[in-house]
């Protein structure tokens, strides 16, 4: 019971009867009043009158007459509902229907509420009114009986409201807690479920916009954010298990033959030299790794500082340009000015340095890439690196994101497959998406850093920088490379 | 140079220790926090070695923190397997001057606390260097050697001028990466070898004596010597 009760669905609904019962009791308050008043004052005229016709006769023919004509009345029992009562001065009964002065009476005229015993009809209250007639006290009253049935009425009514708004209110409390219970039930079994280790269930959900229905989504969309993180380090796992084991299955047999073959001092120490450069590949991909984990926790959110994008991206151009001149690739730049975004400089630049890397592996001799940073329509800044490599076949453009995912066209080159995953990461902790598109032949990745709150400063500052510089500023900013 | 090592794992003491040995450095090890802050702030070392994570109640960083307080300008360069940027750049708060991860290269270790030892003898920014007959004017970035002039790009000058900052020391690749690009990752492929040759074309190609050597397994060096 008391499970129901602190049911919030419940305790809502007693407190909408409280407040309808309230209502209806203010309602009916005011109305009892004034209804009660008018009452009395309409009897108070009538027993006045009826006083008045009984004095008549006292005036007209005396005592006895009037109490003979009272007799009479109450004889041929066409007093009807009234009380008369004609006494002595010292108050004992002379004529009338009932048989003694009632108590707490007083003996002086004006109109009186009283309770009154009338013998066959019990015991009532009823206004009575009091006149002195010379040596006599005539007492008329009239009981409730004609109004009761309509004061009943009222009170029945008002019972009845109550009573219908109680058992309403209750029973929409209960319907509503059992609806709510069973859909908080479906919750609580699934996410136990959760709970025991199956990500694969989901919140029942449906069209309406309910605030139940609302946090369901949420939590489907936390619980699909989960699956895919816990998901990504189990497969994570696995690959870093795989991915391990050839660098040190590696340097374990190098070092076993060492040990087997005892070989000449200079071939020892370059066995050696091989062996640390193993160790050098071990930890590199642990390097990778951690730095992955420490961007998908979403730490590295309290780098963000402003910082210039075109610059950024320049430095990074520029870092390779030399490379892509060895491998006779053209590698340009195009900016339009300064860019300001709010972002972590570190990341931004190793994700950038990433995708320019990625591109110089896969373009081919006397190759072209191209680095764009530009700010787009809807303010967002986008970094596009587009080469005219082999690009990535469909089928293999969701899992190039996969960490230690290797496509076909990477066998042979160096890497351990770290690199677009890493991108990834930095691109979602900036809030932010990466899109890859065919340019026949080759790739397009974009970047696009989106104009989030925590750019709404640095656009205003973008707004200042733009303005002295917006007209001539189209032009390519840095070409580098023949 | 008098280098003090405050480092608790007995093997990694003994590997620099042999390390610092054979390059001709004297090195003293604390094993613990306390022993660390006790010689630290009572003998005059040229460069202290920090291991971030000490037995005891003292760690790295507050022992850095302390002797900063008390006034102590001693370069001091962190060792530590705590690898994320966030850590580095606590360690380089608190006091430290320099940031190393577990594991490490005794090359790196050793190049980074010659680039410490030097940086803190004090240098004028200004001054102009002098390599054998290759000179650089900072302030008027003006580069020559013998009676030639040679025009470097903007970067180019940063870097050669980094390297004759420390000429006759060996220079990582990492350290090339973070002093002249301010790139605090490892870019995988090897392109800082690809812009020491190119830099080399400029100031060594037409010469008989390079002055911008390899130095294997380490990195390079700017250096008139044999």
């Amino acid at each position: 019971m008391t499970r129901v009760i602190r049911s919030s669905a419940v305790s809502l609904a007693l407190g909408y009867v409280a407040l309808g019962i309230t209502a209806l009791v203010l309602f009916a308050a005011p109305l009892w009043y004034a209804w009660q008043v008018t009452i009395q004052d309409g009897r108070s005229e009538i027993l006045q009158a009826d006083a008045q016709r009984l004095t008549d006769v006292y005036r007209r023919d005396g005592g006895d007459a009037l109490k003979n004509f009272i007799d009479a009345r109450v004889h041929m029992q066409i007093a009807g509902d009234r009380i008369l009562l004609l006494t002595d001065s010292s108050l004992q009964p002379l004529a009338g229907n009932l048989s003694v002065w009632p108590r707490n009476l007083p003996a002086t005229p004006g109109n009186y509420r009283i309770k009154v015993d009338i013998g066959d009809r019990g015991i009532q209250y009823t206004l009575v009114h009091v006149a002195r007639l010379g040596n006599y006290y005539l007492l008329v009253g009239r009981d409730n009986k004609l109004f009761a049935p309509l004061e009943r009425r009222f009170w029945y009514g008002l019972t009845a409201a109550i009573a219908v708004l109680s058992i309403a209110g209750l029973l929409v409390g209960l319907i509503t807690r059992r609806a709510l219970m069973s859909r908080v039930d479906s919750i609580r079994r699934t996410v136990s479920a959760i709970i025991h280790g199956d990500l694969k269930h989901r919140l029942p959900t449906h069209l309406s916009d309910d605030e139940l229905n609302t946090l369901a989504r949420t939590i489907n969309g936390m619980l699909d954010q989960i699956e895919l993180l816990v998901h990504g380090v189990r497969n994570v796992s696995n690959s870093i298990a795989h991915d391990l084991r050839t660098p040190l299955a590696e340097l374990r047999s190098r070092l076993e033959e060492l040990a087997l073959m005892r070989p000449t001092p200079e071939a020892t120490f370059a066995e050696i030299d091989g062996a640390v450069a193993d160790v050098d590949r071990v930890i590199r991909i642990f390097d990778a790794l951690l730095r992955l984990a420490e961007i998908d926790a979403g730490m590295r959110r309290s780098g963000f500082v402003p910082l210039d994008l075109a610059d950024l991206a320049a430095t990074a151009v520029e870092f390779y340009a030399p490379a892509a001149e060895l491998k006779n690739i053209q590698l340009t730049f195009h900016a339009d000015g300064a860019l300001p975004v709010s972002g972590d400089p570190i990341l931004l630049a190793q994700a950038l340095s990433n995708l320019i890397d990625n591109a110089l592996k896969y373009a081919p001799e006397h190759g072209t890439i191209d680095v764009a940073v530009r700010r787009r329509a809807d303010a967002a800044a986008e970094i596009a690196v587009t080469d005219n490599g082999p690009g990535i076949h469909d089928s293999e453009k969701a899992k190039v994101f996969e960490r230690f995912y290797r496509g076909d066209a990477s066998r042979g080159t160096p890497g351990v497959g770290l690199g677009l995953s890493l991108v990834q990461a930095v691109a979602k902790l900036h809030g932010s998406t990466l899109e890859l598109s065919d340019r026949d032949p080759g790739l397009r990745v974009v970047l696009v850093l989106p104009c989030g709150e925590s750019h709404a400063a640095s656009r205003s500052l973008a707004a200042a920088a733009d303005a002295p510089s917006s007209a001539p500023a189209a032009a390519p900013a840095t070409t580098a490379a023949p | 140079m008098k280098i003090l090592l405050v480092e608790d794992n007995e093997r990694v003491s003994q590997f620099v220790i042999k390390g610092l040995q054979e390059a001709g450095h004297t090195t003293d090890h604390a094993a613990n926090g306390r022993d660390g802050m006790f010689l630290a702030a009572s003998e005059p070392y040229d460069v202290i070695i920090m291991d971030r994570m000490l037995p005891g109640d003292i760690d790295g960083l507050a022992i850095i923190e302390v002797l900063r307080k008390a006034g102590k300008r001693t370069p001091i360069l962190i060792l530590s397997a705590l690898s994320e940027v966030d850590d580095r750049i606590r360690g380089l708060r608190s006091g430290g001057d320099d940031y190393l991860t577990k594991p490490f290269a005794f090359g790196e270790l050793l190049a980074r606390l010659d680039a410490l030892h030097r940086r803190s003898q004090g240098v004028n920014r200004e001054a102009p260097l002098s390599v054998g007959n290759l000179h650089m004017d900072p302030l008027t970035r003006k580069v020559t050697r013998g009676d030639r002039q040679i025009a470097l790009q903007p970067r180019e000058f940063k870097l050669l001028e980094y390297l004759m900052r420390h000429a006759d020391q060996v220079v990582t690749r990492t350290m090339l990466l973070e002093n002249v690009w301010d790139y605090h990752f490892d870019p995988q492929t090897n392109v800082v070898d690809v812009h020491i040759s190119k830099l080399r074309q400029k100031i060594d190609a037409e010469f008989e004596r390079p002055l911008l050597r390899t130095v294997r397994n380490a990195g390079y060096m700017v250096t008139a010597g044999d």
